[in-house]
């Protein structure tokens, strides 16, 4: 691998990383300012139930800022969701202006308030698994996401979440 | 009264009807009762036509624990049976949904096949093969003497597939649903519709519960986008309409889409002869839902699996005509609010998981109330008092004293 690649396959790596930290705590600011203001955001799912390929969410970044701004307006399950991601390939374009990764990923959730928080706040439960499908600008030694897919595997969501996936 | 002891709680401030009894939502025996005398009993929708297109096309799902086939056949009939090998009571399909054009390892194409034991049977519950019949069973049994015990089933109502374990049902669907959908005929009898939304939770609470949530309005103060972008002199004007057999609707009035963050009107997409940004709600005893606001409609079919669990699987439809353009505002609008990571819908679910938590099989019987009268506008719960009124017809029991105890308590109260 050229030095080039090598260190767009870095960025991007380090990009990925940082955005599941970011998603962990919460941290949305930090998440978007990792993302384009192109950005494109969506959650989807194929269902054999239904024998369709689905979108569960979709939004830009714009939207993103508001859904996550209007967060502490809304009623939620403040279970933090906590990220397991392994990259599983970085394809640099030849003009190492753009960049595609595939990321394995499970999100669990640490129990707190969801359900019955006297028996189950500090149980971990497996919440979904999935991938991430991103695309990136490369600009420097940065790589900021254009595109992010989620392409879920469960779509027993149960009660679901207002959290970003 | 602040704070009250048990006795206290229990005292009837209320008529009876203004509440139930918590058990009716906690205890075994009247579940197992629920699912025989009416889950058994009534028409249930399972699945939409739009999920089984094209002949040969088959979706599998349950009633009260009976598994069900929908198949369509090269007809286009589309038939229920239910999914159960004659044979040896193996699942005759495993799978959720697909085609039978292509043969099945056991078996050949254009048939169910059982893969256990390779008994096959055709589109319309016919057993067509048996292997080696004459040698095993000489004269005593033929394919002509067995087939799939065929279930009543009817599309209707917007094209919902709608099927009955009850071969003797008293009413036709549109009897049974006594006008309930006239609201919306128009918008989802036009034309086909589709299905481009499916998901499904389950949920540690009772299936009465869900349905009702989506019987009151009074919960709008749980959803900030309820409250920002409904609560005006509009929406206080709307009202529940009950209907026989126990459903319900509440009438539309105009969502204002521009007073959330996010915007997102409705206006320009909507539904055959359905005014843009309306919202009206269809609630059909036992427990199934549908939820046209502007340009998507909702549906909600519960599966209870006990008294405490259910699973709810949602829908969201469009116009099988949409232009891709179209779809995708549908299905952004559907899921901005009623997807797995919409924001109302979380919100419900949470909801009816904190009613489940605190009314677990065997907690101090409870009221539930059910008892604000405000002339059947929206915040009256009217919706669940009609609901309640129709389960106790079926289940023969007062879902305020479902145990029958009340006058015995009362007595042992005025002996005090
Ligand atoms: S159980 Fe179905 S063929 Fe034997
Ligand atoms: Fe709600």
């Amino acid at each position: 691998m050229d030095a080039k690649k090598a260190a767009v396959v870095a960025a991007v790596t380090d990009t990925v990383y940082r955005a599941c930290l970011y998603l962990d705590e919460g941290n949305w600011e930090e998440f978007l300012n990792l993302c384009d203001k192109s950005m494109l955001y969506s959650i989807k799912a194929y269902s054999p139930e239904i024998r369709k390929h689905m979108i569960y969410l979709s939004h830009n970044k714009k939207e993103l800022g508001s859904l996550t701004e209007m967060l502490p307006k809304l009623n939620s399950d403040h279970s933090p969701l906590r990220r397991h991601a392994s990259i599983y390939t970085v394809d640099v374009s030849d003009d190492k202006k753009t960049a595609t990764a595939v990321t394995s990923l499970a999100v669990y959730m640490n129990m707190h308030d969801g359900i019955n928080s006297h028996i189950d706040s500090g149980e971990t439960r497996l919440f979904l698994v999935g991938r991430y499908f991103d695309k990136f600008k490369i600009s420097g030694d940065n790589a900021s996401i254009i595109e992010r897919e989620v392409r879920l595997d469960t779509r027993r969501l149960d009660k679901g979440t207002h959290l970003l996936i | 009264m602040p704070a009250k002891n048990h006795k206290q709680w229990k005292v009837p401030a209320f008529e009876q009807g203004d509440y139930v009894d918590s058990r009716i939502y906690s205890d075994q025996a009247i579940f197992d009762e629920e699912m025989e005398k009416i889950f058994k009993q009534v028409w249930i929708p399972v699945c939409h036509e739009s999920e089984v297109p094209e002949a040969y096309d088959f979706r599998t799902t349950s009633i009260a624990k009976e598994p069900i086939i929908v198949v369509r056949g090269p007809d286009n009939e589309v038939r229920a049976f239910l999914n159960v090998c004659p044979h040896r009571g193996m699942r005759l399909e495993r799978r959720t949904a697909g085609n039978f054009i292509e043969g099945q390892p056991s078996g050949n194409p254009k048939h169910m096949t059982c893969m256990f034991h390779a008994w096959q049977f055709d589109m319309k519950g016919n057993c067509v093969d048996i292997p080696r019949a004459k040698e095993g069973y000489q004269e005593r049994l033929t394919k002509e003497d067995v087939g799939l015990r065929r279930l009543r089933c009817e599309v209707r109502f917007g094209g919902f597939i709608w099927v009955t374990l009850n071969d003797k049902v008293e009413q036709k669907l549109e009897t049974w649903a006594d006008g309930a959908f006239e609201c919306i005929r128009s918008a989802i009898d036009t034309e086909p519709l589709e299905v481009f939304h499916y998901h499904k939770a389950i949920i540690d609470s009772n299936y009465k519960l869900w349905h009702d949530t989506n019987s009151e309005f009074y919960h709008d103060y749980m959803h900030y986008h309820n409250r920002v972008t409904g609560f005006n002199d509009e929406y206080f004007a709307r009202t529940n309409k009950g209907f026989k057999n126990g459903h319900v609707n509440v009438n539309s009035f105009t969502v204002q889409y521009g007073e959330f963050e996010l915007g997102e009107s409705r206006e320009d997409l909507s539904f055959p002869g359905f005014p843009p940004n309306q919202w009206y709600m269809i609630d059909l005893f036992p427990g199934m839902n549908f939820n046209l606001r502007g340009s998507a409609l909702r549906c909600d079919i519960v599966t209870p699996l006990g008294p405490n669990q259910v699973m709810i699987e949602f829908r969201g439809l469009g116009l099988k005509s949409d232009s891709e353009k179209d779809r995708q505002t549908r299905i952004e609008h559907h899921n901005s609010i009623w997807g797995p990571f919409g924001r109302n819908l979380h919100e419900d679910l949470l909801g009816i998981t904190g009613q489940g938590a605190s009314m677990q099989t065997g907690s101090e019987p409870r009221r539930i109330l059910h008892g604000r009268h405000e002339n059947n506008l929206i915040h009256d719960e009217v919706g669940m008092r009609h609901f309640y009124t129709e389960w106790s017809k079926w289940m023969g029991r007062n879902p305020s004293d479902p145990m029958n105890e009340q006058n015995e308590s009362l007595k042992g109260m005025a002996a005090e």
